[in-house]
């Protein structure tokens, strides 16, 4: 495809998440934070059913060789980088996709975190062409390499190879065990609904007793 | 049926899944959903505009991402900031809002900062860690889960800290 058709591919998809997102108030942020801050899982849930839909959607083309795979390196700038991004997306309020939606609501904040991710970003430009840490994609090699703090690429389809093992049995482990996540959260959300009614009886209960 | 879905709030779990399906067709496409990337281009499109040749004496310009405005990634976020201002319109949700106290300046500032070098210091944002890598069952999206959770973990607890005074 030319890379206009791909612009253009590009556009539509995110012209439609940014509806749904937009309509949906889905935020990733606050998928983690409103987790581990109010133990509260709206958009925890929904996170994890579409990581479902898309291991056993991925895994599957992978088996047969078609898609587009992310393909780079990964190390311990991959934990490191996301570290940080954490302290920061909960600190802005605000994670990659709900600045451009806010931006897009009118939100001037969201506009103002979006212009220092890229001051950030441009921050990162100058200390790595000093210290060229992590490695760029071009001296990438796939395999471990340790003095660089770097362990290879490796994805379901790398598995499927090694292992002779189609990729899809690898990506319905990985929705199994998304699956068995997801249920935790459901049963300690029954058991917050059930202390929430307990404690409306008892206070109902208080209320009906007559005054002396 | 339209009108209804720019009155009510969209279930979250509804629309996460037709994202996933959409993603699932992009990834056959050109590739998984991602925002850092497209970002990085504009960071370096807009350092372009500005600095002209001079950002070639930053080798990450060259050795990492070359600007170029026909880079995909790019329109996936200004299509997201095009979907969520036609439903804010639509849905009449759209408004200036600004941060009223100077702290919320302070903390979104520190916050995208932080966020705009975890991006490139990770090579993946959010987005390519839980709708790309992870499901694609990439090492690296295990590395950037346990990365976000513990960063949005201490991340709560500053905030927790603030807000508690």
């Amino acid at each position: 495809m030319s890379a206009i058709g791909q612009c253009l591919v590009a556009f539509v998809f995110g012209s439609v998440v940014g509806l749904l997102v937009q309509r949906s108030r889905f935020c990733n942020t606050a998928a983690l934070r409103d987790a581990i801050l109010f133990k509260t899982y709206r958009n925890t849930k929904a996170l994890l059913v579409a990581m479902m839909i898309l291991t056993l959607g991925f895994t599957l083309f992978l088996t047969f060789g078609e898609g587009n795979p992310m393909h780079f390196d990964v190390g311990l700038n991959t934990f490191a980088g996301l570290f940080i991004f954490g302290v920061g997306m909960v600190l802005a309020g605000a994670c990659t996709v709900s600045t451009w939606v806010k931006t897009g609501e009118g939100n001037v904040g969201a506009l103002w975190a979006l212009l220092f991710t890229f001051v950030g970003m441009f921050l990162f430009s100058l200390v790595w062409s000093v210290n060229y840490w992590p490695p760029a994609p071009a001296s990438m090699t796939g395999e471990p390499n340790l003095e660089a703090f770097q362990l290879g690429y490796s994805n379901a389809a790398t598995l499927q190879e090694k292992f002779g093992i189609p990729a899809i049995v690898f990506g319905v482990i990985q929705t199994g065990v998304l699956v068995l996540i997801y249920r935790a959260i459901r049963r300690k959300e029954e058991a917050q609904a059930e202390r929430h009614r307990k404690s409306q009886a008892a206070h109902k209960d208080m209320q009906a007793q007559p005054a002396e | 049926m339209a009108a209804e879905f720019f009155k009510k709030t969209l279930d979250p779990v509804i629309a996460l899944s037709a994202i996933a399906v959409l993603d699932i067709f992009l990834f056959l496409i050109v590739g998984a959903w991602t925002v850092g990337g497209g970002e990085t281009m504009m960071t370096g499109l807009i350092a372009q505009a500005v600095m002209g040749d001079e950002l070639e004496r930053i080798p990450f310009w060259s050795l990492v991402f070359t600007p170029d405005p026909t880079y995909w990634k790019i329109y996936i976020s200004l299509g997201m900031l095009f979907g969520a201002f036609v439903g804010a319109i639509l849905s009449k949700e759209f408004y200036i809002r600004m941060p009223r106290r100077l702290s919320e300046w302070v903390l979104i500032t520190i916050g995208g900062l932080l966020m705009g070098i975890g991006i490139r210091l990770a090579f993946v944002c959010n987005v390519s860690t839980f709708f790309g890598m992870t499901p694609e069952m990439n090492m690296g999206g295990y590395l950037a889960i346990s990365g976000i959770i513990a960063g949005a973990w201490v991340g709560s607890l500053i905030y927790k800290k603030i807000l508690e005074g």
